[in-house]
Order: C-alpha cells, then sequence, then structure tokens
C-alpha cells in the first residue's frame, strides 16, 4: 500500500475540480449539489434512487477509457466521488451554449411536460446517446428504466431518445466529447493511489488506496460500513436515517473490479457493478439477460455490484439465486487471509451472513452452464420494470442420455428468509425422468423447501403458487415452449416501423 | 389477431388536420412546441424548492405514525439541543392564527392540521415543526423528538369506519340524484344485471414534493410554491395570518406536476410560512415523499355497487349507482363517483347514491379526473356486463343506449361528437370483427389477448379568470395572468391564444404567468385552465384592439380612417380594412400617432349563465384496449390503446396529444398497479415510496394512439375550448378491465386487476 494519506478528496464537478474535506461521512451527492453548490437543476423526487429526477453523470476510467454513467445523485455519497467527473444538467447543453441534440429533441418531440424529472431523464439519454449509437426502442427502455414521469410522457421521451441517436456526439455538440482527452488526463492525475481519510464530527470516511489497504483499514476498523454502490446503503441513510460512520468506501477499488476467465469460471470482483459485468456475463450465461436488465434500472446498476448485492444478504437480492443454481463460489478476505466457500452457505439466515468482523467479499466465481445442461432465471414482480422481486427462480438441470435428471440445482429467493436451495424439489427430481410426471411430483416437494411469507408484494399462496407455475414454465421452456410476456420485442415498436 | 394492429406505433402528428381557426398570422390550433421547453431541459426551470433566500432557515415536519389518538409527550428539549435547531414548534408554542383551522374556508377550504391541538387524526399528520439551520439538523431534530401517543384503534376500513349518508360529494354536487322510476324501471326490464365494485386509495405521487419556501417582510410575505390555484390561495393564506390578500405574493413559475393535489391548501404548507413568521426568519420545507401520503390529499377509497337494467332491445330501462368513499374523521370530501352515471347513457330512470365512511386517514381530495375516473371504472365494467347479458357487442350496446341529451334532465349537449369518436377510435383499433366471446383469442406467442372499450367523459368547466394585455411602442405585447403551469402547457397554449388575440405572431408576445400579482388566472384544475385563463387573455387582447381600432379609424390620416369598428383585421402587428387587405396600419405606428407610449387592455372570462343553464357541456372520448395475458403466470400487459377524445377546439395538438396519453397511461395504472396498502391495525400505508407505490414505468406503457376528434362549440365560450387534462383516465380504465375479462372470461371488479384475482378464479 501505499505511504501517502490525503485528507481530502478531488474530483471534476462539470468544467471545475474540486477539492472537498471534512465531509460527513453519509452526504449525499444530490444535498451537497443542490445545498451548497446550489445547482438545483437536479431534483429531488424521491431520495431513495427510484424516481431517477436526481440523475447526474459520473465520469470514471474504466479499463483506460473514460466512461459516463447516468447515477442516482440522492443515495450516492460524496466521499465516492475522489477522481471522479460529476456532470449535471447545467453543463449538458453543447458547447455554444446551445441545446444538445438530446435537450433538442426533448423539447420538439414534447418530452418534457411538467418538467420535474425532466434533468434527470435529460441525463439518463445523454448517457445513452454517449455510449450507444444506435440505439433501439428497447435500449431505449433500458436506459430509462430508473426515471419515471408522473405527467407519463413516456412515447415522446422514446421517440426524443431516437431522434437524437440520429446525431452523433461530437466536439461540436458535446461538452464531454470535446474535453475527452483532457478530462482523462486529470482523472488519472487525481487517482494518485493515495489512501483518504475524512475527520468529521459524525465519523470518519476511509477511501482505501488498493485492496490490500481495504483489508487493512476493514480489519483496524471491523465496525465500519463498507459503501460500494451504496444503492442499498444510500436508503440506510436517507430512509432508515442511520449513522453509519465509519465508512470506508470501496466501489473505485480498480483492483476489485477484475473480471477473469479461470478454470472455475468467471471470477468477477466484489466491485464490479451490474454495467460493468453486464457483456462478461451474458457472454457466458446469455441466459441471464433478461435478469440483468430488470435489476432495479440504469443508474442502479451503474451503481450496484454484484459484491455487494451478495454481501448485503438480502432475501431478494436478484443475483443470489441463478449463481447459487450455477454453483457460484465466494471468496472472502479477511486482512491476508483467503477462504472461499460455496456461495449458498455463505447465508446463514435472515440478515446473518457467513462473514466475519473485518471480512469482506473479494470476489465470485461463476461456473459456465454445463454443455447441454438446461438453466433458467425468472424474476416475478408486480411492476415490469424497476420492481423489487416477489421472487426470483433460477432452475439448472442436466439430462442424461435416457432423459433422467443427472443433476438438478435449484435456487429461489423471496422463498424463504435468505436466497435458498430448494434441496427437497432437486432430490425429487434427481434420477426421475424429466417428464410432466417429475414436474408434478417435484412441484409438490416446494411446500417442504418453502414457507413464504405473505407481504404487500405478494401473498404466501401466490409465491408457492407461482413457484410451482414456474417449474412448470422452465419443464415447458425446456421443450420448446414459447417466448414469455416479459422478454417479447417491447410493446413500443419502432419509430416508423 | 396481430396482424390486424396497424403497423404504425406512433401516432403521426399529422394524422388529424385542423382547420387553423384563424385570423392570420396566428400561431393557435398549431403544434407548438412548448415555450418552457429549453428552460427545462436545462435544469433552469425554477421551482419552489430551488429557492434559496438569504438567511434561509430549513423546517422538517414530525408526523405522527398512528393513525387515531393523541400525542401524549415529545422530546423538545431533547430536539432543541441539537447543534443547529432554531426551534421546535409544537402545539404549546405554535403562534396563534386568525383562521380557525378547523373551520372550512370557501370555496374549496379543507379543515387543516397545523398544530392546533394534540390530536392525531390520521397516519402522517404533523405534530411538530422543527426548524434548523440546516436540513439534516432539522431531521435530526424530528428524530430525537421520539414521540409517545396514547392510541386508540385504528378505523381503517368498511367493518369499523362510519357510514354516514353525504349530503355533498366533490366540492358541492348533491349526494343523490334521482330521475324517474328506479324500480319500475328495474321491475320492467327483460334482465338486471348488478354487481359490486371498488377502487383503492391512490396518491397523486407528482414529481415534485409539496414544498414552500416563505420570507416574511413585516405583514407581507413572499412564498414560493407550487401551487395550482393562486389567487385563491393567496387570499386563504392571507385569512389564515390576519393581513390582506395583496399581502401574499405567491411565485409559482413551475408545478412540477400538481393532479389536483397543489390545489388545496394543506397543513404543511401553512406550517411553513408559520415558521418563518414565527421565527422572523425565511424558512423552507419540503415534504418528503412518505410524508406526501396523508396531509395533501388522495384519491377516495370507493365500494361502490350498480344495478343495471335492460329490455330485449338492449335498451338501459334502469341505472342505479351507489358509492361508499372514504373521507376522513373530520373532514367531508367524499368522492363523487356514482355521478359518472349522470353524464353518459341514456335511461328512463336513474338514481345515484353516495354514502361517506369516515376512517382515521387523511382527508381525500381530487385528483386527477375526480368522481369520473372511479365511477367510470365501474360504470364501464357494469356496462360490458349488461352488454353481455344481452349478448351485444359492447360498442353496439353503447350505441344503443347513446344519449342524444343529458340524461335525466334532457338538456341538450353543446356539443357531442361521441358518435365520432366511437367511430374513429374502433376504426383505428381495428374493433370490428371482435368475437363476442371470453378466452377465444390468442397471440403467436400463445398469450391470452383480449379487446375491451370504455367510453370517456369529463365536464368542462370555465372558472372565473382575468387578464391584461399591453400592447408597446415597439409593436410587441405583454399579456399577464396568475396562471399555473402544471406540465399540460398554459406557458405556451395560453400564449398562443393571447398572440391570435392581438394578430401578433408568438414571439412578439411576452407572457407574465405564475404569480398571485397578476390578474387572477383563475384555477388550474377540472381540465378548465385553458378554457378559462386563455378566455379572458384572449379577451384583453380583444379589448387592446378594440382600443386600436378606434384610435386608428378615427385618426383621419390613418389609411384605416372611418373603417369602423367592424371593418379591421388584426394581423401580423397591423391593422387591415377587412374590405381591402392592402390598406393596412401597424400597431407602432398607431401608438406613435396617438402618442401613446402603451396600450392596456382587459380581459374577462367566465360561463355566460344562460348558455350553463341551457346545455350540458362535456368532453367525450372512446378508449379502446388490448390486454395481453401469460396463461401461465396470468401477468397482464396492456398491449395497445387508443383513445379518440372530442373537445372542442384545440389549441394546440402537441400539449392535447401529451394530455390525452398521460391521462390514458392513469388508466393503466388505476386498472392495473396503483393503490396504497394501508395495515388494517395501525392504518399505517406500508407502501408509501415509488418502490412500492406503482406507477407505470417506461416499459408498461403500450402502444398508444390519440385521436383528436374535431368539434366547434361556441356554447361552452366564445373560444370554443373544452378540456383536456383528465379525460384520458376516464374510459381507459374501464376499457382495460373489460379486455381483461374479454382475454379469460374472468370479471374482476375490485381494482387494481391483481395477478391473484385471476389466478385464483380459473
Amino acid at each position: 500500500m501505499s505511504s501517502a494519506i490525503r485528507s481530502s478528496i478531488r474530483f471534476l464537478l462539470n468544467d471545475q475540480t474540486v477539492e472537498l474535506s471534512g465531509f460527513a461521512p453519509d452526504l449525499t451527492v444530490l444535498d451537497w449539489l443542490r445545498i451548497e453548490r446550489r445547482l438545483t437543476g437536479t431534483k429531488e423526487g424521491c431520495a431513495e434512487g427510484d424516481c431517477g429526477a436526481c440523475t447526474v453523470l459520473v465520469g470514471r476510467m474504466i479499463d483506460g477509457m473514460l466512461t459516463y454513467e447516468s447515477v442516482n445523485a440522492c443515495i450516492r455519497f460524496v466521499g465516492s466521488l475522489d477522481a471522479t467527473h460529476v456532470v449535471t444538467i447545467e453543463y449538458l447543453n453543447r458547447p455554444d451554449g446551445e441545446l444538445a441534440p438530446v435537450q433538442q429533441a426533448m423539447v420538439d418531440l414534447h418530452g418534457s411536460q411538467c418538467g420535474f424529472c425532466t434533468p434527470g431523464i435529460v441525463a439518463s439519454l445523454q448517457a445513452l446517446w454517449l455510449s450507444d449509437p444506435e440505439p433501439g426502442v428497447k435500449d431505449v427502455e433500458r436506459a430509462l428504466q430508473g426515471n419515471l414521469c408522473r405527467c407519463t410522457g413516456y412515447e415522446p421521451i422514446v421517440r426524443a431518445a431516437l431522434a437524437a441517436s440520429k446525431i452523433e456526439p461530437d466536439e461540436d455538440n458535446d461538452r464531454l466529447v470535446r474535453a475527452r482527452e483532457e478530462t482523462a488526463r486529470k482523472l488519472i492525475e487525481l487517482a494518485d493511489g493515495a489512501r483518504v481519510e475524512i475527520d468529521h464530527p459524525e465519523g470518519k470516511t476511509f477511501i482505501p488506496a488498493s485492496a490490500d489497504d481495504l483489508a487493512e483499514i476493514y480489519e483496524a476498523n471491523p465496525k465500519a460500513t463498507l459503501v460500494a454502490g451504496s444503492t442499498d446503503v444510500g436508503l440506510w441513510v436517507t430512509k432508515g436515517m442511520r449513522a453509519i460512520a465509519p465508512v470506508i468506501f470501496v466501489g473505485h477499488l480498480t483492483d476489485l473490479q477484475t473480471i477473469e476467465e479461470t478454470e472455475e469460471g468467471l471470477k468477477i470482483g466484489a466491485g464490479v457493478s451490474y454495467s460493468m459485468a453486464r457483456g462478461a456475463i451474458l457472454s457466458q450465461v446469455p441466459q441471464l439477460a433478461e435478469l440483468w436488465d430488470r435489476l432495479g434500472g440504469e443508474q442502479v446498476r451503474n451503481m450496484g455490484t454484484i459484491g455487494g448485492n451478495i454481501a448485503n444478504g438480502s432475501p431478494i437480492g436478484d443475483t443470489p439465486p441463478p449463481l447459487i443454481a450455477l454453483g457460484a463460489t465466494l471468496t472472502l478476505r479477511k486482512g491476508s487471509a483467503r477462504r472461499t466457500l460455496p456461495l449458498e452457505d455463505f447465508f446463514i439466515a435472515y440478515g446473518k451472513q457467513d462473514r466475519a468482523g473485518g471480512e469482506f467479499v473479494e470476489s465470485v466465481t461463476v461456473p459456465a452452464v454445463p454443455e447441454d445442461a438446461h438453466f433458467a432465471v425468472y424474476k416475478i414482480s408486480k411492476r415490469r420494470d424497476e420492481d423489487i422481486s416477489a421472487l426470483c427462480a433460477a432452475f439448472l438441470i442436466e439430462l442424461d442420455s435416457d432423459s433422467h435428471v443427472a443433476t438438478a440445482r435449484i435456487a429461489f429467493g423471496g422463498m424463504a428468509g435468505t436466497p435458498k436451495r430448494a434441496t427437497h424439489v432437486e432430490e425429487c427430481l434427481i434420477g426421475a425422468r424429466w417428464g410432466w410426471t417429475a414436474v408434478q411430483a417435484a412441484q409438490a416437494e416446494l411446500e417442504n423447501d418453502y414457507s413464504p411469507l405473505t407481504d404487500w408484494r405478494a401473498s404466501a399462496d401466490y409465491r408457492m403458487r407461482v413457484a410451482q407455475n414456474l417449474l412448470t414454465r422452465f419443464f415447458l421452456e425446456t421443450s420448446g415452449a414459447p417466448a414469455r410476456l416479459d422478454t417479447s420485442e417491447p410493446l413500443m415498436m419502432e419509430a416508423g416501423e | 389477431m396481430s396482424e390486424q394492429m396497424s403497423p404504425e406505433r406512433m401516432s403521426p402528428e399529422t394524422q388529424t388536420t385542423f382547420p387553423r381557426h384563424v385570423r392570420h398570422g396566428s400561431n393557435s390550433g398549431q403544434p407548438v412546441s412548448r415555450r418552457d421547453g429549453r428552460l427545462k431541459v436545462t435544469g433552469a426551470a425554477t421551482y419552489a424548492a430551488d429557492n434559496h433566500p438569504e438567511g434561509l432557515l430549513h423546517a422538517v415536519i414530525a408526523t405522527s405514525t398512528i393513525a387515531r389518538g393523541r400525542v401524549r409527550s415529545l422530546d423538545v428539549e431533547a430536539a432543541k439541543a441539537h447543534p443547529g435547531v432554531v426551534e421546535v414548534i409544537t402545539p404549546a408554542n405554535r403562534m396563534p392564527l386568525h383562521h380557525d383551522p378547523n373551520e372550512k374556508m370557501p370555496p374549496f377550504g379543507f379543515r387543516v392540521e397545523v398544530l392546533q391541538d394534540d390530536t392525531v387524526r390520521y397516519v402522517n399528520q404533523p405534530i411538530a415543526v422543527v426548524v434548523a439551520e440546516t436540513l439534516e439538523a432539522a431531521t435530526e431534530g424530528v428524530r430525537l423528538l421520539a414521540p409517545r401517543y396514547e392510541e386508540e384503534d385504528a378505523r381503517t376500513g368498511l367493518d369499523n369506519g362510519l357510514r354516514h349518508e353525504a349530503q355533498s360529494v366533490g366540492v358541492g354536487a348533491p349526494g343523490t340524484v334521482s330521475f324517474g322510476d328506479l324500480d319500475a324501471g328495474l321491475k320492467g326490464a327483460a334482465r338486471v344485471t348488478e354487481g359490486d365494485y371498488s377502487t383503492p386509495p391512490q396518491y397523486h405521487n407528482a414529481m415534485e414534493p409539496h414544498a414552500v419556501v416563505a420570507e416574511w417582510d413585516g405583514d407581507t410575505v413572499t412564498i414560493d410554491m407550487p401551487n395550482q390555484a393562486l389567487r385563491m390561495s393567496a387570499a386563504s393564506y392571507a385569512a389564515y395570518f390576519g393581513i390582506p390578500a395583496e399581502n401574499v405574493l405567491i411565485r409559482s413559475p413551475f408545478l412540477g406536476g400538481g393532479f389536483g393535489s397543489k390545489a388545496i391548501l394543506n397543513g404543511p404548507q401553512i406550517l411553513g410560512i408559520l415558521a418563518a413568521r414565527q421565527l422572523g426568519r425565511p424558512v423552507k420545507l419540503v415534504l418528503t415523499r412518505a410524508q406526501m401520503y396523508g396531509p395533501v390529499g388522495h384519491r377516495g377509497r370507493t365500494w361502490q355497487k350498480l344495478r343495471l337494467g335492460t329490455g330485449d332491445d338492449g335498451k338501459l330501462t334502469a341505472l342505479h349507482h351507489h358509492s361508499i368513499g372514504a373521507t376522513s374523521s373530520f373532514d367531508d370530501f367524499v368522492e363523487p363517483a356514482a355521478n359518472a352515471s349522470l353524464m353518459l347513457y341514456e335511461s328512463p330512470a336513474i338514481r345515484v347514491e353516495h354514502e361517506g365512511l369516515r376512517l382515521d386517514i387523511g382527508t381525500p381530495g381530487p385528483m386527477r379526473a375526480p368522481g369520473e375516473a372511479s365511477g367510470s371504472a365501474s360504470l364501464e365494467i357494469a356496462m360490458d356486463e349488461a352488454a353481455e347479458a344481452c349478448g351485444m357487442d359492447p360498442l353496439a350496446f353503447r350505441l344503443a343506449n347513446y344519449a342524444e341529451t343529458q340524461p335525466g334532465t334532457g338538456k341538450p349537449f353543446s356539443s357531442k361528437a361521441l358518435r365520432e369518436c366511437y367511430e374513429q377510435g374502433a376504426a383505428a383499433f381495428g374493433w370490428a370483427g371482435r368475437p363476442l366471446e371470453a378466452g377465444t383469442m390468442r397471440d403467436e406467442n400463445g398469450f391470452l389477448v383480449g379487446w375491451g372499450m370504455g367510453t370517456a367523459v369529463f365536464p368542462c368547466p370555465q372558472f372565473p379568470a382575468e387578464a391584461r394585455a399591453t400592447l408597446r411602442a415597439d409593436g410587441t405585447a405583454l399579456v399577464e395572468t396568475g396562471g399555473a403551469d402544471m406540465g399540460q402547457g398554459a406557458w405556451t397554449a395560453l400564449a398562443q391564444l393571447a398572440a391570435e388575440s392581438l394578430g401578433l405572431d408568438l414571439d412578439k408576445v411576452e407572457f407574465h404567468s405564475g404569480r398571485s400579482d397578476l390578474p387572477d388566472g383563475g384555477v388550474a384544475g377540472g381540465s378548465g385552465h385553458t378554457a378559462s385563463a386563455g378566455q379572458a387573455l384572449s379577451n384583453a387582447g380583444g379589448d387592446v384592439i378594440a382600443r386600436l381600432t378606434e384610435l386608428a379609424t378615427g385618426d383621419p390620416d390613418s389609411p384605416l380612417f372611418g373603417a369602423g369598428n367592424i371593418g379591421v383585421v388584426a394581423a401580423e402587428g397591423r391593422l387591415h380594412r377587412r374590405d381591402d387587405e392592402t390598406r393596412s396600419q401597424s400597431y407602432a405606428d398607431i401608438l406613435a400617432r396617438a402618442g401613446q407610449k402603451e396600450l392596456v387592455g382587459t380581459g374577462k372570462s367566465g360561463r355566460d349563465p344562460a348558455s350553463a343553464e341551457a346545455f350540458a357541456m362535456h368532453s367525450h372520448g372512446a378508449v379502446f384496449a388490448e390486454v395481453k395475458i401469460d396463461p401461465n403466470l396470468m401477468q397482464v400487459r396492456v398491449s395497445r390503446l387508443v383513445g379518440a377524445f372530442a373537445a372542442g377546439r384545440i389549441i394546440n395538438p402537441k400539449l392535447v396529444r401529451s394530455q390525452y396519453y398521460g391521462g390514458m397511461i392513469w388508466g393503466i395504472s388505476f386498472a392495473l398497479q396503483e393503490e396504497a396498502v394501508a395495515d388494517r391495525r395501525t392504518g399505517r400505508i406500508m407502501n408509501a415510496d415509488l418502490a412500492e407505490y406503482h406507477v407505470p414505468v417506461n416499459a408498461d406503457v403500450p402502444r398508444m394512439e390519440a385521436i383528436l376528434v374535431p368539434e366547434e362549440d361556441p356554447r361552452v365560450s366564445p373560444l370554443g375550448i373544452k378540456g383536456v387534462g383528465e379525460i384520458g383516465v376516464t374510459g381507459t380504465v374501464g376499457a382495460i378491465a373489460n379486455a381483461v375479462w374479454h382475454a379469460t372470461g374472468i370479471r374482476v371488479r375490485n381494482y387494481p386487476i391483481r395477478i391473484e384475482d385471476l389466478l385464483r378464479r380459473r
């Protein structure tokens, strides 16, 4: 580790370099922008990452490339901004002050009504525009998943996004493109490899220099809160009013952001965001595509990490069920000691994980789907997008040459206090001929595996019934059943089609 | 079925062409882009909470966590001891008000909770206000109050609420209306269909939380707040604080959505203004999302019963609509749901009745299409059930019961192009050939497919409003009215009307609005703002042109001399002789020759009482919906929506189409998503946030088409404008429910339609 310790963070805000010290560990980016900097174009609609009115862009170096991502300023902490470029709505117009293509299209096509969600929507669409030269309706929908519009002008907004995509970003129409090289140079310069420690009456903020440094700090401060994407911890603060200090930020640690192909499978660093992992994981497990694109909204996927989703231990986290079914393993680190365990063993009980004080999730290794195996994952939620799962189911089975079930790994979220395997169902299926009779028998076994609870997302009966029906659907799909409502083409079709 | 879909997902802007309705040079009738668009896409549009006067204090309200009882203690000392906390306002030290908050204030007054005592009447009622130097300190101060309560059992439903006959419903409509002999109509019917229906509590959830920034200077106060009724609110605030109305300046240039929730005074905003006065410093108070579930109104829950008698000819013989509407324990807003049955279908006997049900909840209020949304949601299902019983196509059945005059009263409609809406909507949707029987359509993926329809209706009020137009020496104009743009486009449509009346291009007209010190722009509600403020502006412009004409035609050196008032046309900044348009004079020239720096005209709006007495006035529409349902999971998706609406003269089709889309999407939301779920034991709403209270996301929105059916109506107002903001909700809800039935054969009569309803009853 580096011996240098800084007592301030440094980052870019629009066209300025900012140096900040002495801030609270739970100071949100949104409060800082609106109250301290009086940059009030960015709005607060919910303060919990649901509505997207607070969306700003954060640029960071990913694999040597300056990449701008949409994020929720309301649940992101200022302490996570070191060596990034924060871009707000006030800075998205063209260098000559005229409206940028996305903004102009939003005006021309009537994508703004009351206008309160508009800055966030412009920011989300700007991120899409910068990164995707030819988005289809589905891509636009994905980019907008985390933005609510209560005037419900969605159709004009989609049209605006498609219209803007006809104009390529260039140095004349976009400030970020114009300053790209200089910005990248500055960000590299700002990331000087020093540890940062910020003191504040509410508690201390640590920004480790590296994963090794993290191990050291965490071992010395085992009560600290680790903050990666803050898509959950953010709500502890804004909604739960919890004190979280001391805080160790880990989202910037590039040595936790590696994705490696190993003999055991794809080894994903705990700090890899859903967005960063998307390409690699979907090329290895294409069946995860629908789930991956329905995790939160784009802002949440840009911030949230797979490691955080696991370490958090939520019974309704969306990645554990498929990862358990795939046989993923987890590597934990404490100091310099590491241990690896099957992911399913990590979840002990509701709110309780197999993680010692000062120990953190370092990586998760996801084996490939065995050749000829059937694998599927289903997220069931009330709302099509941006909704917490009522339940999440993952099925993996391998058949022998005689169409008998050789292996079965089945896991559910939302059916118990933890993400959990359906061992009775698995036992019932193994050795049986993969057919309707076996499926029916296995469905009955679900009741031995789970006693789900009733809440406002779903009743216990519904959860059980759907869990059973999902097994039916999985069976039908292995026998060539047609598409699902959620994966069928977008209901909105391409303009001019 | 899918090949019958029109290949065009987007409704082309050019689909409906309009006469320009214009004198020339006018922008009215054109799809002008919103004038505030630039401000909004750059973040420069200022909303209330964006204001930050020097010396600002932050106020956070503490809200009750029980539904009924009293606050026994608050740890005021602990809160006050927290660094940064300036004051804790409780019933013990709250400064007196000049108006009793337990007394309603006309015209749309509600009783409000402003710490008048320690009683708790609903969850999220304000019980204290903590004011501090920072938002953080105020928030922490609230936490430190650690309230203790004496809690009584919460009354949360039909089983324990207090039922009572509702004398009046909504904002002053009668609770019971009866025409003809209902019993005879039912007895004489060939068949009677009846059903019980319910609609859930819904919350406006405008994207912008309610906010107030108040700054006092002696006995005058400047208030930044989102507000749908500026002058009326200013007068009310003045009454609470015992100052003249003109001492209150409300600034509300942009509202981040309102939907009715920002038309009514509420306790938290009064408390923000009060805190500023009590502490002598500017105060900002912004509600959290969760705090919007209680003190700022909602669409009240209803339980409805409908009985329809039909004859062998498929005509209604009787229509009985009874509704119980939940209201608070201390105020009387009852959702006027059953009144929807007074507007739509011909029947020799109609009876509508309302009861109120007192619960320990915040007082409901108007929410986009109050009454009509909830009432037509049920009525349209009932109509479908009656059509089914008669073996008739739902559209044919509605046409058989088409009301040529207002049901019951027999009053003629001022205009009613509903038949055209049915025709054009059905044609665009491809309704013809729809199988009568349910559960027969599947798409290529095996999903169940259903088609349903509903009739849309909403009254078109014209409120009193005033405006001023000032023609300036350079030939440009300043027009002013204290209107409110909550997203519908008042900044644009009202300016278009003003420009038209002045014979000026839009870019020559500077429009001031959104302040209470301007001429009274009336209420932006009831879908009546364009008709009301627009008429006032138009009259003000007309007044200017009349005065200008007088100057010009009386000037011997003017080319218009002697043309007389009737003989000129205003266009493109000039007056032209009507009989010879080559003879003209510019406004600037006329003013210069008359030696006038400017010329001021004023205008008022208000419905002609004779016309109001003689005619029934409504906007109409027809909505056609297609749903697809996964037969295994019974997940429902709306896959297509076509609405055709006739709403008088259309000032800006681009804005109007958005209003229709928005309304129809609210219909999807009503039918399938929105519902606040209260814990029956505590009365606490379990999903008081945007994660769990579901409003539609982009992906919930299907292929949509909004058809603007031309309609001229000189009787509603000289401009012939009806209203478009709310009607889209009304037909859509029932259309979707009916499509769900058509796909599955299952009649769900309780909204929102749940997967469980469809699974359980298979």
